[in-house]
């Protein structure tokens, strides 16, 4: 349902991501592992076009694009697609909790304004949000914000949702309630393609782990299998450096 | 960008379109900034200007339109025929012969040098030198004071308008103007002024036209108004009317 | 001399206030038509759209370049001597059009700065969710970019209205030429331009009083 064909992504002669491939099924927690500046950010931005891929095909659900030749309306078909939560958050300052999950539905979508409002305060409330709703995002704490910002991505309806280190910009004692709420989703069945350095969340939650280094993938598996029988020397050398810094 | 450009002129001009005037009135344009020829006064505008161009109309059986325009602005009006003539005092010199058909004069005149009151040690055109003289930008003050032989140490500021507030404040030596509406100023105005000395150019002041057929045609016209004015007192009088004497003959 | 002729500064008030609304009109149409063309000229600046792009640049720089009267005279004295249908733009159409091309390109200045200054987080989350680069202009960083460039935008219309008085040259009596020639035919200078002075100022006040307003409303969005 996801399929990542000899991904590449070049900057000048700097190759980030050297040809991936991927399969990611329909309900799949995939966790995506490996040092910094491996291209693990690059990979889910290509996925979501924030990054221009260098060659490779694309298929999301029904849409298969080659990234080379993908026309403005495949990019937008693409994003539409898939949902993206940013890092560093990224809700839209000039509006509301409310407005920014609904905000996709109204403009992209179509969706008339109140029908849009009534599935915006749904999702709020399944984000544990629900008396937020009016407050602008400089009002809210970094974990509030973060689930806002979970919150757009699952308004989109989308496919996939890509979610690039979503706890990394938080405070320590925020970062349980960002994770509560994608174990609620992965209890769900939606899909999701992670990068995090949160291995217990990866252990416990992903179905699948891809560890990759120098724009490759080394390994993937069962968390099991890549956390505790890595086959690659790669992979247990990493493994070993972030254990030691990272509680499992 | 071209298409938008070009529908807000025609938006604007739509809208702007009754301030047109119809082509049958004479339009005349004039500062409204010389006193006592063309001023205004509680908003209306006044002055021997207009009551010599009233008479010249009325001569000619056309209604007339004043357009006030500051000084700088009324050759311009005229050169891109949105004003027929200019009544303001304006100059014959040769240059602007070149560019505009003259009508006969009807103001004789001459430059006065004007100081603040009490200075003695301005007493004509001679003593100008290696003073500041104030006099109005666009006229021909300016230029005959440039034909004089110490036109070098003259320093000659041009000013759009109020210079004889400047010169009664003292922050120039003088100011150069025609000597009726310098004396007009003095005995009229609340201002410390005194004319120094006689005047130093006699100058012919007539309405230019445009140099073109219908300039032309115009220009004819108001000069056989001019004359059956002249002939029958009317001119004559308005003169006295504002200056208590006859500024229309040589 | 020495005192104030408080009787006729009193007299002239009514005359002049009747002279306000053309000043006004001018300064607020010009201010409109200037926004409108100051947004288009960041868009295309920010978007680098091949064409326009160069043809902002150039517009930008010659009306930023040259002086506003020297406009005004290009468009109301010169045109017309090239092609003599061009007469029909009046004074006050000239004004207007002199008033929204220089202003314009100093506000798109303004406008592409604020635009570039929304952090670049947002773009990528509209896009992320399928926005257009129209819908993500319009929804997203425009109203972010308003708030930075409010005040200036609000020193642009001040500026504004106060350069209105160079309309008189093209022969539009409005606030500024009124009071010269009413000062012209009194000579009270002082006292004329006292009233005229006043009325600007007033003008300025109420309109800062605005800008107090309508900041406090977008800046609701950014206070903790």
């Amino acid at each position: 349902m996801i399929k990542l064909t000899g991904l590449r992504k070049q900057y000048g002669e700097t190759v980030v991501l050297d040809g991936i491939d991927l399969t990611v099924e329909k309900g799949e927690i995939v966790v995506i592992i490996g040092p910094s500046g491996t291209g693990k950010s690059t990979l889910l931005r290509c996925v979501n076009f924030l990054e221009q891929p260098t060659a490779g095909e694309l298929t999301v659900g029904d849409l298969t694009v080659d990234v080379e030749r993908a026309s403005k309306q495949d990019v937008l078909q693409l994003r539409r697609h898939t949902a993206f939560v940013f890092q560093n958050y990224a809700l839209f300052a000039n509006k509301t909790a409310l407005e920014n999950i609904a905000e996709r539905l109204i403009v992209v979508d179509r969706w008339p304004k109140a029908k849009a409002h009534a599935r915006a305060r749904e999702i709020l409330e399944r984000i544990g949000l629900a008396d937020k709703a009016d407050a602008y995002p400089a009002s809210l704490s970094g974990g509030q914000q973060q689930r806002v910002g979970i919150g757009r991505a699952m308004a989109t309806g989308a496919e996939v949702i890509l979610f690039d280190e979503p706890t990394s910009s938080l405070d320590p004692e925020w970062v349980d309630e960002v994770l509560g709420l994608m174990k609620q989703l992965a209890a769900e069945h939606q899909t999701m393609i992670l990068v995090t350095h949160e291995m217990a969340f990866a252990r416990d939650v992903a179905d699948r782990v891809v560890f990759i280094e120098g724009g490759r993938i080394v390994e993937q598996g069962p968390p099991s299998d890549i956390f505790y029988h890595p086959q690659d020397p790669r992979t247990r050398d990493f493994l070993q450096k972030i254990l030691a810094t990272h509680q499992v | 960008m071209k298409t938008l450009l070009a529908t807000v002129l025609v938006l604007l001009s739509l809208v702007s379109a009754p301030l047109f005037a119809e082509e049958t009135k004479l339009r005349v344009g004039m500062s409204g900034q010389y006193f006592p020829f063309t001023f205004v006064e509680q908003d209306t505008l006044k002055g021997f200007e207009v009551d010599v161009m009233d008479a010249i109309a009325e001569e000619m059986g056309r209604e007339v339109e004043y357009r006030t325009a500051a000084f700088s602005g009324l050759f311009g009006m005229l050169g891109s025929g949105r004003i027929d003539t200019v009544a303001n005092q304006i100059t014959i010199t040769e240059e602007r012969e070149k560019a505009y058909l003259f009508s006969k004069p009807y103001v004789y005149d001459g430059a006065q040098v004007v100081t603040k009151q009490g200075n003695d040690t301005i007493n004509g055109v001679e003593d100008l030198k290696g003073k500041t003289v104030a006099v109005n930008l666009g006229s021909n003050f300016e230029a005959l004071l440039r034909e004089l032989p110490y036109a070098d140490e003259i320093n000659i500021k041009t000013y759009d308008s109020n210079i004889e507030r400047d010169t009664a404040l003292g922050r120039v030596d003088a100011f150069v103007m025609d000597r009726v509406s310098a004396s007009q100023i003095i005995r009229e105005k609340p201002l410390p002024l005194q004319l120094a000395g006689p005047t130093f150019s006699s100058i012919a002041n007539a309405y230019p036209f445009p140099n073109t057929d219908e300039g032309r045609a115009l220009r004819d016209e108001v000069n056989a108004a001019l004359s059956t004015l002249r002939q029958n007192g009317t001119l004559k009088a308005i003169s006295e009317k504002w200056f208590g004497t006859d500024i229309t003959a040589p | 001399m020495s005192t104030l002729d408080v009787d006729y500064m009193l007299g002239l008030v009514p005359v002049l206030l009747g002279y306000l609304p053309l000043t006004l009109q001018l300064a607020s149409i010009g201010m409109l038509l200037a926004l409108i063309l100051a947004c288009l000229f960041a868009v295309v600046r920010v978007l680098k759209i091949p064409v326009l792009n160069q043809f902002t640049i150039v517009f930008i720089s010659f009306f930023r370049g040259t002086p506003l009267l020297v406009q005004l005279f290009l468009f109301y004295y010169g045109l017309p001597q090239l092609f003599s249908a061009l007469t029909v733009i009046d004074g006050i159409t000239a004004t207007i059009m002199g008033l929204t091309m220089h202003f314009a390109a100093y506000m798109a200045e303004s406008i592409r700065a604020a635009i570039v200054g929304v952090d670049r987080s947002q773009t990528e989350a509209a896009l992320s969710i399928g926005m257009t680069n129209g819908q993500l202009m319009r929804r997203i960083i425009l109203p972010q970019a308003t708030r930075v460039a409010l005040p200036t935008l609000m020193n642009y219309f001040i500026d504004m209205i106060k350069a209105t008085s160079l309309a008189f040259t093209l022969g539009v009596t409005e606030l500024m030429g009124a009071t010269q020639k009413e000062a012209s035919g009194s000579f009270l200078y002082f006292e004329a331009f006292i009233v005229a002075a006043v009325m600007y100022w007033i003008v300025v006040e109420i309109l800062s009083w605005l800008q107090g307003n309508l900041e406090t409303r977008l800046n609701k969005a950014y206070s903790r």
